[in-house]
Parts: structure tokens; C-alpha cells; sequence
């Protein structure tokens, strides 16, 4: 699907019950989601700067999300080799659960030689063909591979696959220009702008949308035409939880909340029904089903907000 | 309605159309085989021409071949003969010169150029050439033609070309008297040298015409000479086409396709200038006609292909601010951008309509359309009909276009002072019956601009200086040959920045009540000395010593300010770039004071603000910023920071002005709709913020949840609960958690 057409659909649909049901639900009930970050070569000073600034921050939100720093793992500099990244995904291949999710993060610069992507890394480089057969491997529910590099697009058909949702940063491999991509990216894991749906987490369909805007306004601000153009392609990246922001990472890892944060998941994914048979109904008699169910939302949120309110309270 | 090419189609009748500037050997020497043929053509005797020229295809070369081709009108099959002729004869350059002017003929004007260059670099004093180069250049309005006319008249003293170019570009510059002495010269060399006057005849119909005498003697002997000559009154439309005299063009150009049916050039004219006056069904007729039969006229088709795109925009019409129920204006906006602008265009056109009603005390009499393009290209077809023009609005009348805001790069097109400079001109052109010269016209509007915010209008550049320290401002009564055959680089401008000084020293030093009753002498037909005279008092040699004084003392220091300005600007510019800001502060500080009224790129205001402010003084960057927003600065990441500073002091009032400001330069920034949005809420203006947070919406934001949600709030300011719980249930399907809205849907729940 392309993002285009992804676009299309979320659009008349509420997808937080999505998210709240797939990967947050999953770390609730103990399938885990394991992050890859390959950080390649910079080439010069000022884009091994930028490379590395991108590759902290973005270890900073994953190890947060993930709730361990086991979960994540980082090849860079000279770790980044063909050898030692063929080595990590041997070893993802037997430590994910089939119920899992594995994320990968590719940052650097690519290149595209008519036939395969390649990633630039210390040695001989890694292509997608490559990487691909190293996923297949990986016996993960969801998989996720995001890469900022230039040229990234022409990793899209080698990588496409059932359960793998690609993000690139270009939409083929012809366009080779050092890409603003990556920064947008790692932006939208910690900004809240980016979490539309405003349920406090950040899924991989908002980040991409948060960073494809970014990357427009980017160019249109420089007054230069675009050299990048990104995008999304699989399903269901709005349910592939990235990182948390506000009050959220705290109640997902409290059991105490859990039954709320249920009954509140029920009811979104209501509130995603309805919305799906929204064309069906009377305009009136869908806004006034939507308004019984969100005010239900409003009531479990006020005792979940009241419950994290009086534990704050309760703190020295 | 198929494009695809129709040569055949005109063969019968093309031999009735005079095919202007296609004959004779002042433009390069033909065959002599054709001179018969041509006879019976000038005489309009059609089908003996038909087969004369036949019969020279049959039995001349290519030479003759070309040319017949030519006048029947197969231009394709003409193109390739003379593409043979020059094959067999590389040095000739008189042929070079007739297929320069077959590309004339089929509006290719570069490629003709390339052929006339071609033709020189053969023999350089090569007079055919010369004035076919002249021609291409007086078509671009070109400030040279004149000077390259003159030296072909050196040459070659005895000829009716040269004059009869003079002549024209003279009608062109509004210079009557030099017009008719150069055009009656011009006829006297045709009948001296056996040359058909009908040329002639048109450009001295044209002048009478100018002088006042629609319909005269001139029509009547062209017409006796050769009773098909419809171009006698196409030319005529031409000149009230460059003085804007639309409706009385579209008057000749009918008359000249009732006489002459197969005059493509004047249906496509005539179609064009149909659509000027917002008839849009009638101007797609007559292009049709014309595109039947010259499809190669870039011109047709473009515009034939514009009006194929109508489909993609909004029509809507607003009701009249004063007589609430009839029509007021009427706007055609991309349906893309239509919901975003919609408001803020209908909002600026009702304010400038009653502005300059009361101003100028003229009422409209039609309502006004407003087109705004989306695409640049479109507007520049629409306006003349070719891509690649450098304009930003054009007003035909009743009828106003321009580009839409998306058109150009985000910041740099302020369409409200465009929108406003161009509505300036419905009133200066409908009051005074098109009278108006263009200088008065463009002065009005640029003045107006200056009036209606401190922040809109042209900024005096350097050149401009540069023109009054130097003395090369035009008298006022010639001002208007500063915009039409400009003789140095950047005259346009400078011309367009002098008319509105021009007016704002007549607003000051008079009283304003003098711009309207320039303008209502201009309505009486007077010319501007006269008019000046009799408004003003004086005599216009006088009135521009007066100028000149007032404009020396308005620049000030500026005058002579530019060495220094440069020298020191460049000194602050290295200092920044070091990132010593300390240092920045005394050069930046002088260029300011060199050159105070400089807002362009790389100004002193925007440095100095930034030096104070990396330096910790963010009151006086804040101060610095202000004037340059007063002074008609525009960068909107500049002003947007001068807003977020002042929203950081806590003056939301002057932060709300500036936001303000910025949506007539950056109205597809989502940000600023959504801050403006918000301070109008907290000022309590909440029918103002609701407009902007609708905005947000139709910028089909990111974040659509907040967006709704903002508008919820507004509605609930406003007591809209029902429409507050519509977009709160919007906000809440889009973000079922959203704990702001949720909270808000419990106050407006059903």
C-alpha cells in the first residue's frame, strides 16, 4: 500500500484503539518489541555529527519504550560491519517470540546500484536483498524497518514483505542527495505534535507523517526543490507503538491501572466500529452514538487521571 | 475539441487574409515570379491569387516555392521549403531574413531572431535584417528598436519599412505627432517605390484614432484598395488594447473578422480580449475559429488549454457591502486553496471597493471579477495570453487576475498589496472611460498601497536612488515611455515607484482631492501637461523641479548614502557570519542610518536584531524588528520570530498585529492561523478567531484533532454549542483520548 492510499484510510478512521490494541497491548500481555539501530558511515565530520546526535536521541526514546536497554540493540562505528550485523540478527533469530515485534533503524548514507540498495558501513556494505533474507529469519508478528538514508527507496520492493512495514526516506533509489529525513524522524519521537491521535503514544504512521510534513516544510522554507520524497509502505503502521509520551508511559507499566487502560481499549475499539460504519448512519444518530461512547471514554479517563493524580499526591 | 494540427483547412480561404508583415522586399528580397500573385492578393482578388500561386509552386524552386506556401497558407509546408532554400543556398541572407519572418508570422519570435542574427553575421549591413531584428525587438518592447531602426534608415534612406517601424513604435509610446511624421513619411516612400500602402493606411487609421477620429479616411482608402482588409481595424484594436481600451478593441476586432472571416489572428485577439471583459463563453467561439485555422499560434492554444482547466476552480459571488443583495464581486479561486482563502479575499475586496468609492467618488457599475491562479503560467496566459511573463496581477476593467499566494515560493508574494494595487486600478480605469494614462494608473495604485497599510506597497530600492541622484527620472509628462519601452535596465520599476511618489507629493503638498480631479480631467481626454496645468496650477516643467526637490528631501540620507550603506553592511554581514556579534553593531548601525528605508534581503534591521538578541538585549531586537515590519518588511520567519518574541513579553496585542499582517504574505502557514487563532480567542474577538481556526482546518493540517478542537472552543465563545459539539466530536473520532476535548465535550453534550 502506499502512503498515499494509507493516507486515504485513516482518515475517516480512529486508529488509537489500533494502537492501543496492538503493540501496547502486546508489551501488556509480555510479547516485546526488540529495536536495531545500524548507524553507517558519515563520510565527513559534520554528517558523522549528525549520524551520531540522531542515533542518541533515538536510543534515548527506544530504551524508554521498550523498558530495557537489552531490548535495543546499536552496531556503530566499527561494530557497524557485515559481519557483526549478520551476527545480531542470528541472534535476534532465536530471541524473538513469535507474538514479538522488531524494529530496524537504518541511518546513513545509501546508495542504489540500478539493482540493490546498499547501505554504507565500515567493509564490504550490507544491501536489502541482504537484510531482507536476515528479517525473513526473525520469527516477529510485526516488523518494522525504517531507513533515513539517500536512496533508501530503492529498498522498497527487495524489503517488501507480509507483516513488514517500510519507511523510507526517498521513494526510489535515484534520488541520491544527503536526505533531511532522519531528523524529522527522530524529532517526531519526542514531540508531541506528532501524536495526532493525542493518546499519548507515538506509532509509526505518526512519526512518518509528523517527519514527511517536516521534510515538505523543509524544503519549502529553503525555497529548493525536493530531493527526498519519503515513504510508507505495508499495513498497519499506525499500530506499531514507537515511543510514549505524557502521563501514558507511566500507566502502561502500573498493573494497578490495567483494568481501566482495558475498559478504555474497548471502548476505542467501539468508537473504531462506529467510525467504520459511519457512511451507513444518519449523520445525527452517529454523532449522538460517538458522543455516548466518548463520554464514557471521558468518565474511565477522569479515574485514571484521578488515580495517577492521588499517587502523585501520595509521594514524598 | 481536438489540438491536433489542421493545415489543410486553410488553403481557401488564407488567401484572403492579408498576412501582415509577410511581403516586400524591405523585408528580404522574393522571387519575382510572385509580384503578379501578389497583385491580385493586395487588390483582393482571391481566387486568381489562389492560382497564381499555384501555378508558381508548380513551376518555381524553393526560393518561390516558400513563399507561395506561404501565402496560401500552408506555413508547415513554407517552413520546409525555406529550410531547402537555405540548404542549397548556406550564404544567401535575404532568405534567412523571409523565413525569419514566416516564424514572425507564426509567433516564434526567438527562432525569428536567430534567423535575422544568422543573416547579419552574413552581411552586417544587411537592412532586411536590421529591421526584421528591429521588428522582433519593438514586439518585446525593447527600448533599442528605435536605435536599430534608425541605423537601417542610415543605410538605406530610401524605404517605407524603417518609417512605418518609427512610426508604430511611436503610436506605441502615446508620441502622436512624431508618430505621424515618421508613418507619413512612410507612406510617401510606399507610393514612391510601388510598395502597397496598406500598412501604412492601418498605422495611420491607428493614430487617428488615438487623436480621437474612430472611423476616418484612412479606413475608407484601405478598404477601396482592397475591401478584405480586416486588418485596418485589428490594428487599430492592437493600440487600444496597449492604452486598455478593451470594450472599444473588441469593437474593432468584431468588425475586423465581419470583413475578413479568415483573420485568425484577430479571432484569437478578439477572443483574448472577449475574455478580458469576463465573457468567457463568446472568447472560447472565437478562438476556436482562430485555433481552426492557425493551430500554431502558442497564443490560441494556450489559452484554449486554460479555459480546459476552468473546471478546477470555485466560482462565488459575494453580496455588495452596501446594497446588500445584489452581486459585489465575483471570485474564481483554485479549488484546492478556495476554502483557505476565500474569506480573507472577499474580506479585502469588500474593504478596498468601499474605500476607493468614497476615495475617488465613483461607484462600480458592474461587479468586479477576481481570478486568482494557482499556477503562474496560467495567469500569464490569461493576461497575455504566453507563459513567462514576470507580472503578479493584471487589470482588464471589471475583470482583475492574478497569482494566488501558492503560486510563488512561500514569503515571497504579498497578495494583499497585490490584490489591493490592482483593485486600485478598477476604479482609476472605469472612472475615466480607460482614459487614464498608465502612469496616473499605476501611480494611484501604488500610492493606495502605501495608504492602505504601512506595511504594504514597493520599498524604494537602490536603483531607484540611484535614478533621482543621477536625474534620470522621467518628466512626468513622458512618464508613461518608462513603461512601455523602457531604455535602461530597470525603468519598469523605477517608473512604478516614481508614478506613486509622484502622487503621494500631489496628496501632500496638495490635498489628496487633487488625485481625483486629475483623474476626472483625464476622463475629459486631457493629456497630462494640460491636465497638470489646469489641476495643479503650474506648468509641468515646474511640477517636476518641485518632484525632484521633494523627492531628494523624502530619500534623505539614502541620496547619498549608498557607498557607505554597501561598505559598511558588507562589515556588518562578515562580523555575523564570524558570529561576533558585538561587532556587528556599529557597521549595522551606520548602514541603517546610510540607507533607513532598505527592508530587502540582507538588511541592517534583521542584523542589528539579531546581534542585540545573541548579545541579550531582546527589548531593542523586538524595537529593530518592529521598524522592519513597518517599513514593509516581509520575511515571514523573521516576523513570525518578531511575533514569538512578543507573545514571550507578554504584548499578545502587538503579536496579534503582526500574525495579522502576515496573512496576506504567508497565508498556507499553518502556524500563524493557529497563534493569531489563539490570541483573538483570549482578546475575545471570536468571530475573528473562529476565521482563523477554519483556516487551520482547510490547511488540511497534521494535527486535524487540535485543529477541531480549537475550533470547538471558539464556538463555544461565540454560544454555538451546537456546532462547538459537532467539531469537538470531530477532534474526539480523529483522538478518542484527547483529554482537553473530552473535558469539553462534557460542557456541550447534548
Amino acid at each position: 500500500m502506499t502512503h498515499l492510499a494509507l493516507r486515504a484510510v485513516v482518515r475517516f478512521a480512529s486508529w488509537s484503539a489500533l494502537v492501543a490494541a496492538g503493540a501496547l497491548a502486546g508489551s501488556q500481555v509480555g510479547a516485546a518489541t526488540h529495536f536495531v539501530v545500524i548507524e553507517g558511515i558519515g563520510g565527513t565530520r559534520t554528517y558523522a555529527e549528525s549520524f551520531r546526535d540522531q542515533v542518541e536521541q533515538m536510543l534515548t526514546v527506544l530504551r524508554e519504550t521498550a523498558g530495557s536497554d537489552d531490548a535495543v540493540r546499536v552496531l556503530a562505528g566499527r561494530e557497524a560491519t557485515a559481519v557483526h550485523i549478520q551476527a545480531a540478527f542470528d541472534e535476534l533469530a532465536g530471541a524473538v517470540a513469535p507474538g514479538d515485534s522488531l524494529a530496524v533503524f537504518l541511518v546513513g548514507h545509501g546508495t542504489h546500484d540500478g539493482k540493490d540498495y546498499k547501505l554504507n558501513i565500515p567493509g564490504p556494505d550490507i544491501t536489502a536483498s541482504q537484510l531482507d533474507s536476515w528479517l525473513d529469519a526473525v520469527p516477529a508478528a510485526s516488523q518494522l524497518v525504517v531507513s533515513s538514508t539517500s536512496a533508501s527507496g530503492g529498498a522498497l520492493e527487495t524489503l517488501k514483505s507480509a507483516n513488514r512495514i517500510v519507511i523510507t526516506a526517498t521513494r526510489s533509489g535515484r534520488e541520491t542527495t544527503a536526505t533531511a529525513f532522519g531528523t524529522y524522524w527522530v524529532a517526531a519521537l519526542s514531540d508531541a505534535e506528532a501524536d495526532t491521535d493525542k493518546n499519548e503514544t507515538i506509532s509509526a504512521l505518526e512519526a512518518f507523517r509528523y517527519a514527511e510534513d517536516k521534510v515538505k516544510a523543509h524544503y519549502a522554507d529553503e525555497k529548493r526543490l525536493a530531493t527526498e520524497h519519503p515513504v510508507l509502505q505495508g499495513e498497519r503502521a499506525e499500530g506499531f507503538l514507537l515511543a510514549r509520551v505524557g502521563a501514558a508511559a507511566a500507566q502502561a507499566l502500573d498493573p494497578t491501572k490495567r483494568p481501566l487502560l482495558e475498559r478504555r481499549q474497548d471502548l476505542e475499539r467501539r468508537i473504531t466500529d462506529l467510525t467504520l460504519r459511519k457512511d451507513q448512519m444518519p449523520a445525527d444518530q452517529y454523532l449522538d452514538a460517538l458522543e455516548a461512547l466518548l463520554l464514557e471514554v471521558a468518565t474511565l479517563q477522569a479515574e485514571l487521571d484521578k488515580a495517577s493524580d492521588s499517587e502523585d499526591g501520595e509521594r514524598p | 475539441m481536438s489540438r491536433a494540427l489542421a493545415l489543410g483547412a486553410s488553403l481557401l480561404l488564407a488567401v484572403c487574409a492579408p498576412a501582415w508583415g509577410q511581403r516586400g522586399d524591405e523585408r528580404g528580397a522574393r522571387p519575382p515570379a510572385l509580384a503578379r500573385c501578389d497583385t491580385h492578393y493586395d487588390k483582393g482578388r482571391p481566387l486568381e491569387a489562389r492560382g497564381c500561386y499555384g501555378q508558381v509552386l508548380r513551376e518555381a524552386g524553393p526560393p518561390a516555392r516558400a513563399e507561395a506556401y506561404w501565402m496560401l497558407g500552408d506555413l508547415k509546408a513554407a517552413n520546409d521549403e525555406f529550410r531547402e532554400a537555405v540548404r542549397l543556398e548556406p550564404e544567401n541572407p535575404d532568405l534567412r531574413v523571409r523565413w525569419g519572418y514566416l516564424f514572425i508570422e507564426s509567433h516564434q519570435e526567438p527562432e525569428a531572431a536567430q534567423l535575422f542574427e544568422e543573416a547579419l553575421e552574413i552581411d552586417d549591413e544587411h537592412v532586411p535584417a536590421m529591421l526584421g531584428m528591429a521588428r522582433v525587438m519593438a514586439s518585446r518592447f525593447e527600448g533599442k528598436a528605435g536605435e536599430v531602426v534608425r541605423s537601417a534608415l542610415e543605410k538605406r534612406p530610401r524605404q517605407a519599412q524603417g518609417h512605418l517601424l518609427l512610426g508604430r513604435m511611436a503610436l506605441e509610446e502615446g508620441n502622436l505627432e512624431e508618430a505621424r511624421k515618421a508613418l507619413e513619411k512612410g507612406l510617401e516612400q510606399s507610393k514612391e517605390l510601388g510598395i502597397a500602402p496598406l500598412e501604412a493606411f492601418a498605422l495611420l487609421a491607428s493614430l487617428e484614432m488615438l487623436e480621437g477620429r474612430r472611423d476616418n479616411e484612412w479606413i475608407d482608402r484601405a478598404l477601396e484598395y482592397n475591401p478584405g482588409y480586416g486588418q485596418i481595424f485589428a490594428e487599430q484594436a492592437h493600440f487600444y488594447v496597449i492604452t486598455r481600451r478593451y470594450r472599444d478593441a473588441t469593437e474593432r476586432l468584431r468588425k475586423a473578422v465581419e470583413i475578413a472571416p479568415a483573420l485568425w489572428r484577430a479571432h484569437a485577439e478578439l477572443g483574448v480580449n472577449l475574455m478580458r471583459e469576463g465573457l468567457d463563453e463568446e472568447g472560447r467561439r472565437h478562438l476556436e475559429i482562430a485555433y481552426e485555422g492557425d493551430p500554431y499560434s502558442a497564443k490560441t492554444v494556450n489559452t484554449l488549454r486554460l479555459l480546459d482547466t476552468y473546471d478546477d476552480f470555485d466560482t462565488v459571488e459575494s453580496e455588495d457591502f452596501s446594497d446588500p443583495g445584489t452581486p459585489g464581486s465575483i471570485f474564481m479561486l483554485g479549488r484546492e486553496e478556495a476554502a483557505l482563502l476565500r474569506p480573507y479575499v472577499l474580506d479585502l475586496t469588500a474593504r478596498a471597493i468601499a474605500e476607493f468609492e468614497r476615495k475617488y467618488e465613483f461607484r462600480l457599475q458592474r461587479p468586479v471579477r477576481v481570478e486568482m491562479f494557482p499556477n503562474h503560467d496560467d495567469f500569464a496566459v490569461r493576461s497575455l495570453g504566453m507563459p513567462g511573463i514576470g507580472l503578479l496581477g493584471v487589470t482588464f476593467g471589471y475583470v482583475v487576475v492574478m497569482d494566488s499566494p501558492s503560486a510563488r515560493p512561500p514569503g515571497e508574494f504579498h497578495w494583499g498589496t497585490t490584490l489591493w494595487h490592482e483593485l486600485a486600478h478598477v476604479f482609476t480605469l472605469e472612472s475615466t472611460g480607460h482614459l487614464v494614462p498608465r502612469w496616473f494608473s499605476e501611480g494611484i495604485s501604488m500610492y493606495e498601497e502605501w495608504m492602505a497599510d504601512p506595511r504594504w506597497g514597493e520599498s524604494v530600492n537602490p536603483e531607484y536612488i540611484e535614478a533621482v541622484r543621477t536625474g534620470k527620472l522621467l518628466p512626468v509628462a513622458e512618464l508613461d515611455r518608462g513603461f512601455i519601452r523602457p531604455r535602461y535596465e530597470g525603468q519598469v520599476v523605477v517608473s512604478y515607484l516614481q508614478a506613486g511618489f509622484v502622487c503621494r507629493f500631489i496628496a501632500e503638498r496638495w490635498d489628496s482631492s487633487k488625485l481625483v480631479e486629475l483623474l476626472r480631467g483625464f476622463a475629459e481626454d486631457r493629456s497630462t501637461s494640460e491636465n497638470i496645468q489646469s489641476v495643479l496650477g503650474l506648468a509641468p516643467e515646474e511640477f517636476d523641479g518641485r518632484f525632484d526637490a521633494f523627492m531628494r528631501e523624502t530619500l534623505g540620507p539614502a541620496l547619498d548614502g549608498l557607498p557607505s550603506w554597501r561598505r559598511n553592511l558588507k562589515a556588518a554581514l562578515e562580523a555575523a557570519r564570524e558570529g561576533t556579534w558585538e561587532a556587528v553593531i556599529e557597521p549595522a548601525g551606520k548602514a541603517l542610518e546610510d540607507y533607513p528605508q532598505f527592508v530587502g534581503s540582507g538588511n541592517s534591521y534583521v542584523l542589528l536584531a539579531t546581534a542585540h538578541d545573541r548579545l541579550g538585549n531582546r527589548e531593542q531586537a523586538i524595537e529593530l524588528l518592529q521598524a522592519y515590519e513597518r517599513l514593509g518588511g516581509r520575511q515571514p520567519e523573521t516576523l513570525k520570530k518578531l511575533a514569538g518574541w512578543l507573545e514571550e513579553a507578554g504584548r499578545s496585542e502587538e503579536a496579534a498585529y503582526t500574525y495579522d499582517g502576515l496573512l496576506y504574505n504567508a497565508p498556507h502557514d499553518e502556524e500563524i492561523h493557529a497563534r493569531l487563532g489563539e490570541l483573538l480567542l483570549e482578546a475575545g474577538e471570536h468571530a475573528a478567531a473562529l476565521r482563523e481556526f477554519e483556516s487551520v482546518l482547510a490547511l488540511d493540517p497534521l494535527d486535524r484533532a487540535a485543529a477541531e478542537y480549537n475550533l470547538a472552543k471558539a464556538y463555544v465563545k461565540i454560544g454555538d454549542l451546537e456546532e462547538a459539539r459537532v467539531h469537538v466530536l470531530n477532534a474526539l473520532e480523529r483522538a478518542p483520548t484527547f483529554r482537553p476535548a473530552l473535558q469539553l465535550l462534557q460542557q456541550v453534550k447534548r
